[in-house]
């Protein structure tokens, strides 16, 4: 039932005995850091000591900005030579952000990514594919260290290749495998094509998705696809990468490891924690890092702790699927609006395509936030009075949802340009 | 049954050409033609045309958004007042119309008006009854162009 059963359903009070000891250790070791030594607050904090584990946030804030500015050594708090690995963005603008390794750093993490899986019902009998790029990418190497430290038979199988895929889960009897949400969608065309069902001529019956914020439909259209169990993987190479925060078999929320990191949630504007049970940043501090402590390190990923105990017994609380970046957020006639507020409403609708766009622009002095949707191909009949109705429906919902009404304009199906990786949704052209 | 082809277009330069383009390549006539726009920056181009179901199989293709949708063609006489004897006759009918647009025929007395109903077989035996002649598809599509 647990992989580590003391550690995962210790008692609250003691869990955060442990928080303050390991935070108090980790200011310590932050402080060889070129970057941490020279903060103030943090050597006040060492001196006078930590007494409960509130008092982090009299810690400053770490930024990406401040993790890239200090690139590459700033935030290294140990010698060169004891550091075993890094991984690191594309850094396609500006530096890229790397983390480093040492020994313990890496079997803490294997650690972490075992006891997720374990909570995740993954068993050192199963055999476990991982369809994540191996490299920089801490998909691939996260998972194949935390998959060989729980003991079963791993396929480091790399991304893409969907015909090979098939293939090694067939010859090896694949049990459970890991990707990102949409791979898997080709994945099951390319099954079809083959003229295979995953339900019938595979074994599997547990997938791990993550790495990018998807929504519960998606998920049970993924497990109905499959027949299987599909579970949410949350993490950030900052914070190592996945194991950071993993769903139990219970598939209600994410237990974030709160051995392992000071979790806090503030609102992105004051900074200040939000009440519990509301919607804010994830803000987050290392606990067993050595060779690179982060401290109070700002996701800009939106989520909410979830409320109550899990019934699977684990003290570590849970947060909700990412509901988006706070560095996504726009202000508009008063109203902070998230894209992700806006996808919810359009992916739920039937009619329309998975691609739309957000351009703010000022039309007459006044600012209008304008919503170009695909209308899909399949559903087009070409009667224009069930395209109106589309338009003010569209309108009335987003309307409801962020508060602002939106000018909704339909477009032609693949007339909004790709981008290249993470898709670009907003586009600002205001007078300022 | 007769079709039209409906495509849902943007209001920007050269959109209209991709789609006559496509026609073109294919060697598709188009018998007659007319465009809807809204207020909202997008509108329905209605085409009749020689073979709709190759048009419509190429524009999906060709990324557009097209449909099959069914229409209703009557014969009107193609003088002064040829269109207002229709029109009341469609009114006696009790045919209450989305959209409409008409085609010459150059066999010199009669034109085509083609009709946008929701419900195509009352509307066939609503005109029928009052003795107004619904031309076959064929003739539609086959249309000889002016």
């Amino acid at each position: 039932m647990y992989w580590e059963k003391e550690l995962e359903v210790l008692d609250r009070k003691n869990l955060e005995k442990l928080q303050v000891e390991r935070l108090m250790a980790t200011l310590r070791q932050a402080v060889n850091s070129q970057y941490y030594g020279k903060i103030p607050e943090i050597n006040k904090a060492i001196k006078s000591g930590i007494h409960s584990i509130e008092q982090v946030r009299e810690l400053p804030f770490t930024t990406k900005e401040d993790l890239r500015g200090d690139f590459p050594w700033g935030f290294l708090a140990v010698d060169k030579r004891e550091v075993v690995r890094l991984h690191s963005s594309s850094g396609t603008t500006g530096n890229p952000t790397v983390v480093y390794h040492n020994r313990h750093d890496l079997d803490s993490w294997a650690n972490l990514m075992a006891r997720s899986l374990f909570a995740a019902g993954v068993r050192d009998t199963d055999v476990f594919q991982n369809m994540a790029g191996y490299g920089l990418f801490t998909g691939g190497l996260g998972f194949q260290y935390g998959v060989e430290k729980l003991g079963c038979l791993s396929i480091p199988a790399g991304a893409g290749n969907s015909l090979r895929q098939i293939k090694l889960m067939r010859d090896y009897g694949t049990t459970v495998a890991h990707a990102i949400p949409s791979y898997l969608g080709r994945l099951f065309d390319v099954f079809k094509e083959e003229g295979l069902d995953p339900r019938k001529d595979t074994k599997l019956h547990t997938l791990v998705i993550g790495a990018e914020p998807h929504t519960e439909e998606h998920r049970l259209r993924i497990q109905e696809m499959f027949g299987v169990k599909a579970y949410n993987s949350f993490g950030l190479s900052e914070m190592n990468g996945p194991g950071v925060a993993f769903e139990c078999t219970e598939q209600n929320g994410l237990h974030i490891w709160e051995d392992a990191y000071v979790v806090e949630i503030i609102d992105p504007v004051t900074l200040q924690p939000v009440t519990d049970g509301e919607i804010g940043e994830l803000v987050m501090t290392t606990l067993d890092r050595r060779a690179m402590p982060v401290i109070r390190y700002r996701t800009r990923d939106l989520t909410r702790f979830l409320p109550g105990e899990c019934k699977c017994g684990r003290t570590h609380r849970r947060l909700d699927r990412i509901a988006g970046r706070s560095d996504d957020m726009f202000i508009m006639k008063g109203c902070n609006v998230f894209p992700m507020q806006i996808e919810g409403v359009l992916m739920k609708l039937p009619e329309v395509g998975d691609d739309y766009r957000i351009m703010l622009e000022t039309i007459d002095d006044q600012d209008e936030m304008i919503v170009e949707v695909e209308v899909k191909k399949d559903w087009f009949k070409g009667d224009l009075s069930v395209l109106d109705r589309l338009q003010k429906h569209i309108t009335h919902l987003i309307r409801d949802e962020v508060l602002v009404r939106p000018l909704i304009k339909l477009v032609e199906p693949g007339s909004i340009p790709k981008t290249e990786g993470k898709a670009v949704r907003v586009f600002d052209h205001r007078k300022k | 049954m007769t079709y039209q082809v409906s495509i849902f277009l943007e209001n920007k330069l050269g959109h209209l050409e991709k789609v006559t383009a496509v026609l073109k390549e294919a060697q598709i006539n188009i018998r007659s033609l007319h465009l809807n726009h809204t207020a909202n920056g997008w509108g329905i181009l209605n085409l009749v045309v020689s073979d709709p179901e190759l048009a419509y199989q190429l524009l999906n293709k060709g990324g557009m958004s097209a449909a099959l949708r069914e229409i209703v063609v009557v014969k009107m006489a193609d003088k002064p007042g040829g269109l207002d004897d229709l029109l009341k006759d469609i009114v006696n009918a009790g045919v209450n119309f989305t959209n409409a647009y008409g085609r010459v025929v150059n066999d010199g007395d009669s034109a085509f008006f083609v009709i946008d109903v929701q419900d195509i077989p009352e509307a066939r035996a609503k005109l029928t009854n009052v003795g107004l002649e619904i031309i076959a598809d064929h003739l539609v599509y086959g249309m000889p162009s002016l």
